[in-house]
């Protein structure tokens, strides 16, 4: 294998290593890729997949390793090299300009123009078709882009990238948000693709289809690589992909006691996600860390959205303590005694310009009579929570831009306790929080609860999932997939549920 | 971020890298002011004396309270370029109202009204549409300036001598149009600093999706800011007529930029959140002092503007060292 794969290797890492403050995003990968093999790289969030495919692209750099492409040495790639090379990405998120043509996109920044800067409108649409007609598929070069499906507008980036000719494509999640069908036409094409000649890496979170068209698969687990797989019958075993996607030991963990759940105070009835997807319902009970799990895309952003009114809702019924309340808008929940720690800081939990003060007591105002703010009384009451939550700031004036991450979401926090609501709903606790600092929260979190809380916490870190919640609910194409108690609530258990292996004996997509 | 929390300690040292000079704007404009006023002072004694202070506070009572109203709606993230127009169409509607024999007082009371359904309407508009409060106002701008040309007939219209306590009159001595500019600037600090309504307003300017998040009624604070905005341009349009006792429909023209201008020099951003009223005043009397130096200087009025403009950007430019120097 070795001997018969040494000439045609076009990628190979040897012992990578790449360290975020307080995380190690990639510990000793070695990495090979051959001519015009499919290789599938495999993994929970946060893996490391996404850093690992950042360096071949040039965005990060390596802190040591080397890189081997096309024979040659290099420390690390820059965006430019990386291209120059011949390696290609096409990335999840949208990067086509929905105003433009699918050939202007296909042909954005290099345009063929004549010397005098001209556009050759002609000869761009002519190359489009050409690289359309050759992948056999079906798309208008001259339709705007923002006019054709999301499956459209995903060839057009297929397209475009072919455009450049490239010798590696690197795939992330390119059916993330397809249906049957176009799953179908986009795997061909990833066949076709190779059959080029062109080495292809794809990354997917479903592992049907990786089985179906991986030569090889690469398992990542925290930062490593587990294992490389071959795959010559196309026919993978999915449960034990799944078991090296786990494996971690949990015991290292935030260990929390168990703590006595009460009554029901929220009930949630038929609830209804998105237009067309089945109904939900479930509860929470005083005391309890309800966890949410699924992957990107699977609904759980649409059930907090939902519950905190931030979307009119399609439709479906609240109960608090029996009652049902009508939830419109943020400020429904809010007075209903709902808040919602978001998972962007940043862009929607803090004004970062603004005091740890100013911070703390916005949603609460009314807690203070009257219209005129007593000052000093804010200050001692926001003193207090900095005191409490162990907020290190040097003064409660300071802007919370300067605070560190996980002081920063101490402060949000402090402003629902501030607040004194009695549902938390935190999605993503603790994203871009150091170690440290998580277990911080993680301590917050579970005293919370044991004072009374009700908490729902979405989150991809399964660690912290298991480690806190009482009960676990897994959400996948927008409806609950199953409720996981005590014992079940296991990384196989949840990643089997929410990658689709394990259906519960329901349709599968 | 941080790996060692007792690190953070040192984030704060990293504001203080420049001289305390810079980093408090208004202090550093206070300097720019008294430095100003001694060098006016040294090159024409006139410049220094009681009678031409208060001349220059004559002068920008306007402006003043005008600025008031564009910092409270630039503070919370908006603006209002059609406050000009604001003013000449009630201007215009006063003396049109004294002109056909109406009532003085109820002249005064429509002439006061308008500004405040134009700021209603304002705020409507840029809250339901959720298009850019700039390209809205501008538009606005036009529609209320076009209205006063219409009922003006494009004609000079007179108070008829009506109505001059506002703008002419004297307290104890004081020039009633500068203790109208001293209580605005008050009551709108207080405004912002010690009332709820105020502190929402920061907060939306600050992050409007934090505030939409934290309960805020968005939509609504906007309308009640704009028609509040309208409020007080109002008042600045009475004190005005008051004041030059006849007006054509252009009367508030430009008043919107350099209100924006006096805002902007004081230390209040674009992007909302900041800046404080007692800047956003020594943004005004800067204007109003460089103003009034320059004429007793003689230098040609075409000077003055140029005098202006360097001016706010070099303003612009001291405010954002620092985020030039953390980049």
């Amino acid at each position: 294998m070795i001997e018969a794969g040494k000439r045609d290797y076009i990628i190979q890492a040897h012992h990578i290593f790449k360290t975020f403050p307080g995380v190690k995003a990639l510990s000793n990968v070695s990495f090979d890729l051959h001519q015009s093999e499919i290789h599938c790289i495999v993994g929970e969030n946060g893996a490391g997949k996404s850093t690992f495919i950042k360096i071949l692209t040039g965005s990060l750099r390596p802190d040591s390793g080397e890189l081997m492409v096309h024979g040659k040495n290099y420390k690390y790639l820059t965006p430019y090299l990386s291209q120059t090379l011949g390696i290609q990405v096409i990335y999840q998120e949208n990067i086509v300009v929905p105003q433009m043509t699918v050939a202007e996109n296909v042909f954005v920044g290099r345009e063929k123009a004549t010397r005098f800067g001209l556009i050759r409108y002609q000869e761009t649409i002519q190359a489009t078709q050409k690289i359309i007609d050759s992948l056999k598929i079906h798309l208008d070069p001259e339709a705007p882009v923002e006019k054709l499906s999301p499956a459209e507008q995903q060839f057009v980036k297929i397209v475009k990238s072919l455009a450049y000719e490239p010798q590696v494509l690197i795939m992330d999640e390119p059916t993330a948000m397809f249906n049957v069908n176009d799953v179908k036409v986009v795997l061909d094409l990833v066949k076709d693709i190779s059959q080029r000649g062109i080495s292809v890496i794809y990354i997917s979170h479903r592992l049907e289809e990786i089985s179906e068209i991986a030569d090889r698969i690469t398992v990542f687990k925290d930062g490593q690589i587990v294992i490389t797989h071959d795959n010559p019958d196309k026919n993978f075993d999915l449960n034990l992909l799944t078991r090296e996607m786990v494996g971690r030991s949990v015991e290292t963990f935030y260990k929390k006691d168990k703590n006595t759940i009460g009554e029901v105070v929220m009930e949630v009835k038929n609830l209804k996600l998105r237009r067309h997807s089945p109904t939900i319902r479930f509860n929470l009970r005083k005391g309890e860390i309800l966890g949410i799990a699924g992957l990107v895309g699977s609904g759980r952003t649409e059930l907090v959205r939902a519950l905190f009114g931030m979307d009119r809702k399609v439709s479906g019924e609240v109960l608090l303590r029996g009652k049902p309340v009508n939830i419109r808008s943020p400020q429904d929940s809010i007075r209903a005694g709902i808040g919602l720690i978001t998972e962007d800081r940043h862009k929607t939990g803090l004004a970062l310009n603004l005091s740890v003060i100013k911070n703390t007591t916005i949603a609460g105002l009314d807690q203070y009579p009257g219209g005129i703010l007593n000052l000093n009384q804010e200050k001692k009451d926001v003193e207090h929570f900095i005191l409490d939550l162990d907020i290190k700031t040097p003064s409660p004036h300071q802007e919370v831009r300067f605070l560190s991450g996980g002081n920063q979401q101490k402060v949000v926090l402090a402003r629902w306790l501030f607040k004194n609501v009695d549902i938390l709903i935190f999605d993503e606790p603790t994203i871009g929080i150091d170690v440290n600092s998580k277990n911080e929260i993680y301590k917050l979190i579970t005293e919370l609860a044991k004072e009374g809380k009700s908490i729902v916490m979405v989150s991809s870190e399964l660690p912290e999932l298991i480690a806190l919640s009482d009960r676990v609910l897994v959400v996948k194409n927008g409806r609950i997939i199953t409720e996981l108690n005590d014992q079940e609530i296991t990384e196989e258990n949840i990643i089997s549920y929410a990658f689709g292996v394990t259906d519960d004996g329901q349709s599968k997509e | 971020m941080m790996d060692n929390p007792k690190s953070d300690g040192h984030l704060t040292t990293k504001t203080t890298n420049l001289p305390a000079l810079f980093k408090n704007q208004s202090f550093f404009l206070l300097i720019v002011i008294i430095l100003l006023s001694v060098i006016f002072g040294s090159m024409n004694p006139r410049f220094l004396t009681w009678g031409n202070l208060l001349a220059v506070f004559q002068q920008i009572t306007v402006l003043g309270i005008a600025t008031m109203a564009m910092a409270l709606l630039l503070i919370s993230g908006g603006i209002d370029l059609s406050i000009g127009s604001m003013i000449g169409l009630s201007s215009v509607v006063i003396c049109t109202l004294i002109m056909r024999g109406s009532n003085v007082g109820l002249a005064i009371l429509i002439g006061f009204g308008i500004p405040v359904i134009c700021g209603f309407i304002n705020g409507v508009i840029v809250s339901k549409s959720k298009c850019v409060p700039l390209i809205v106002t501008l538009g606005m701008n036009y529609v209320y300036y076009g209205l006063a040309l219409v009922i003006s007939q494009g004609l000079f219209l007179s108070m008829k001598g009506n109505f001059q306590f506002l703008g002419r009159g004297r307290v104890f001595g004081v020039p009633m149009p500068m203790i109208i500019v001293i209580v605005m600037v008050f009551a709108t600090h207080f405004l912002l600093t010690y009332t709820k309504y105020g502190r929402r307003l920061v907060a939306m300017g600050g992050n409007e999706q934090l505030a939409y998040l934290s309960g805020i009624n968005v939509d609504r604070l906007k309308i009640m800011n704009y028609t509040l905005s309208g409020a007080i341009i109002g008042l600045a349009s009475l004190v005005l007529v008051s004041r030059l006792g006849n007006v054509l429909a252009n009367a508030g023209e430009g008043y919107e930029l350099r209100a924006l201008a006096a805002a902007i020099i004081g230390g209040v951003t674009f992007e909302g959140g900041r800046g404080t009223i007692a800047g956003t005043f020594l943004g005004v009397i800067l204007l109003g002092i460089v103003q009034n130096g320059l004429n007793i200087l003689n230098v040609s009025s075409y000077f003055q503007t140029l005098a202006v403009g360097v001016i706010i950007v070099v303003a612009v430019v001291v405010s954002n060292l620092e985020k030039i120097r953390n980049r």
